[in-house]
């Protein structure tokens, strides 16, 4: 019996040291993908690490969910080794631009994949129904996943990377060919499952995705990682502070010059007003057109 | 919360090998493979017209039509049945690599034999089916046809002035050529070659990267399958070579890998109207599940480590 206060500091994630070398031919000297790679996720956590293509996010991925076998350290899910099959029973994978059968329906996708992971009956009809709600597939239930767009193919990969309601959840490239509507309804659907504590790890080369939901990144170049912390650490500028007002008349900016001017050892770096970033104008503005 | 729902996320293997192999039946199914269905039922229909005229008398009157029926059923079953279950088996995996989709299976809680073990039963399923099916048809076209020609022998006997014994060991003969136990053993025999090569697709599609190379081989393999038993003999029974050890050893490790398809000749003594002792398809199974499990399980072994 574990005492619930132990299991909690288990962390979700544990990667040591992980190298991984790939076979290129006879001769040649093997490909180094991933070299030295640590990442701990506590519990909670939203991880997202970002890199280049090739850097070796998806390697990580890979190795973490024990579709290769690290060359050298190890990983591990809830404390599980990866490379055991009841490691991957607390975790859910949508993989980078996922194609689903076919031949199946969304609904009938959903039930596949809960199956596989041994739940059936009334629980799993439940679940299907409650998954297709939340990536708000509803109306497509029924239809071929064959006839799916890229956005819904995403959105159904999400639901059945969350069919047995995994406390992990990895994400590879979540919102890679998705435009920006379909790209802020996974956005905020991993935001749905951080309030749910669920712990996700994503991988993306979207900074600005990755800026808005994760609250820890590391940062992976050519298999190394060369920066990992808090996402607020990372990108705060500690010597400098925002403040931004509203309709501040030239007169009380004037006030405001002058008191910092007066303050020894402040300055003022910059004025302006403040931008919305394209994607917000573009979200706003097709709102506005909607019926 | 983990401990319980642990227990409820872990199923069975066989309740996933299950989940896996229906699936795959599906997605068969859903191919529209059973088209063929139509054509098999051409053929049989057709080989009901390959009566050539008798007039050696009332023994061989019809005999032919009921041979014909059976040669052509079984032809076409063992076609179809070999034919697909390894362009289907060479299909499965590499679709589910090229698609991803077998990393969101083995992302879940599936361990990879349950995987192959799955694909494996899902192919043979849509055989088993198909053979049933066709069975059915060839069966009731056979029985239809074996009570005509039993009657236009008895009719052209009694015309004849046979003795009734001669009549009924006439009928006797006849009934032979109909749909019986040791035909029925015969499409057994069928279904277990064609086991044994979706079995053999399995494994070699488990380190070939296209479905094409896996197909080739694997009817490479099937056809010297069948003379690989004549092979050995000649090799072994010719001059010095069948004497040493190590050629016995190597013609034994052969037989043990390449499978001998000249036991399924059975078959076509079905066909010829002779009798298929039990003892005979009880061997038959055997050798049949030796080879099946063997290529299974070295397919497992190939695909555990498999990196994707």
């Amino acid at each position: 019996m574990v005492c619930p206060l132990m299991a909690e500091i288990i962390p979700a994630v544990e990667i040591r040291d992980l190298v991984k070398d790939f076979k290129t031919s006879f001769r040649r000297k093997p490909l180094r993908a991933v070299d030295g790679v640590s990442i701990r996720i506590m519990p909670g956590e939203v991880y997202g690490l970002i890199g280049p293509n090739g850097s070796g996010k998806s390697t990580t991925m890979k190795a973490l969910l024990g579709l290769v076998a690290p060359t050298s350290g190890n990983c591990a899910i809830f404390g599980k080794d990866s490379l055991k099959v009841d490691s991957r029973n607390e975790v859910g994978f949508l993989p980078e631009n996922p194609y689903f059968y076919k031949h199946l329906s969304g609904a009938e996708t959903l039930r596949f994949y809960g199956k596989l992971c041994g739940i059936g009956g009334k629980v799993l009809s439940e679940r299907i129904n409650e998954l297709l709600a939340l990536v708000d597939l509803e109306n497509a239930r029924d239809r071929r996943v064959g006839g799916y767009s890229k956005g819904m193919l995403q959105r159904i990969g999400l639901a059945q990377a969350l069919i047995q309601e995994p406390r992990l959840v990895i994400l590879d490239e979540p919102t890679a060919g998705v435009d920006p509507v379909g790209s802020r309804q996974i956005r905020d659907m991993i935001l749905t499952l951080r309030d749910r504590g669920i712990t996700v790890f994503l991988c993306s080369h979207l900074l600005e995705q990755v800026q808005e939901v994760c609250d820890h990144v590391g940062i992976i170049f050519q298999g190394h990682m060369i920066r990992e912390g808090r996402l607020e650490d990372l990108i705060s500028i500690e010597d400098q502070t925002d403040i931004v007002l509203r309709d501040a008349t030239p007169e009380l900016l004037e006030k405001i010059t002058a008191l910092v001017e007066n303050t020894p050892g402040a300055a003022i770096v910059r004025t302006g007003k403040p931008r919305t970033t394209l994607e917000r104008l573009f979200l706003r503005e097709i709102r506005e057109e909607e019926p | 919360m983990s401990q319980t729902k642990h227990n409820r996320t872990k199923g069975s293997h066989a309740g996933r090998i299950l989940v896996i192999a229906t699936h795959t039946f599906t997605q068969l199914v859903r191919m529209k493979v059973f088209y063929f269905m139509g054509f098999f039922a051409v053929i049989v229909i057709a080989s009901n017209f390959f009566d050539l005229p008798q007039h050696e008398g009332p023994e061989s009157v019809g005999a032919n039509v009921l041979r014909s029926i059976k040669s052509w059923s079984l032809g076409a079953m063992t076609l179809f049945s070999v034919v697909l279950s390894v362009v289907a088996t060479a299909l499965l995996l590499p679709k589910d690599v090229e698609d991803r989709t077998l990393y969101t299976i083995l992302a879940k809680p599936v361990p990879r034999f349950d995987y192959l073990a799955g694909k494996l039963l899902g192919v043979l399923m849509l055989v088993f089916v198909s053979l049933a099916c066709m069975d059915l048809l060839m069966t009731a076209v056979l029985h239809i046809r074996t009570g005509m020609v039993v009657a236009q022998q008895a009719e052209m006997a009694a015309a004849m002035g046979w003795p009734q014994d001669a009549i009924d060991s006439l009928r006797s003969d006849t009934l032979a050529h109909g749909p019986n136990a040791a035909l029925q053993g015969a499409v057994f025999a069928v279904f277990l070659r064609a086991a044994i090569m979706a079995s053999l697709a399995l494994l070699i599609s488990t380190f070939s990267t296209s479905t094409l190379f896996t197909t080739i081989v694997s009817f490479l393999i099937y056809f010297i399958g069948h003379f690989q038993a004549d092979a050995r003999d000649v090799y072994l029974h010719a001059g010095q070579a069948g004497e040493g050890v190590f050629a016995r050893l190597a013609a034994l490790l052969l037989s043990l890998v390449l499978p001998d398809f000249q036991l399924f000749n059975v078959i076509d003594a079905v066909i010829e109207g002779q009798a298929l002792p039990l003892l005979a398809v009880g061997k038959l199974a055997l050798v049949g599940l030796y080879y099946a499990l063997f290529f299974a399980f070295v397919s497992w072994f190939i695909f555990a480590d498999k990196e994707f």
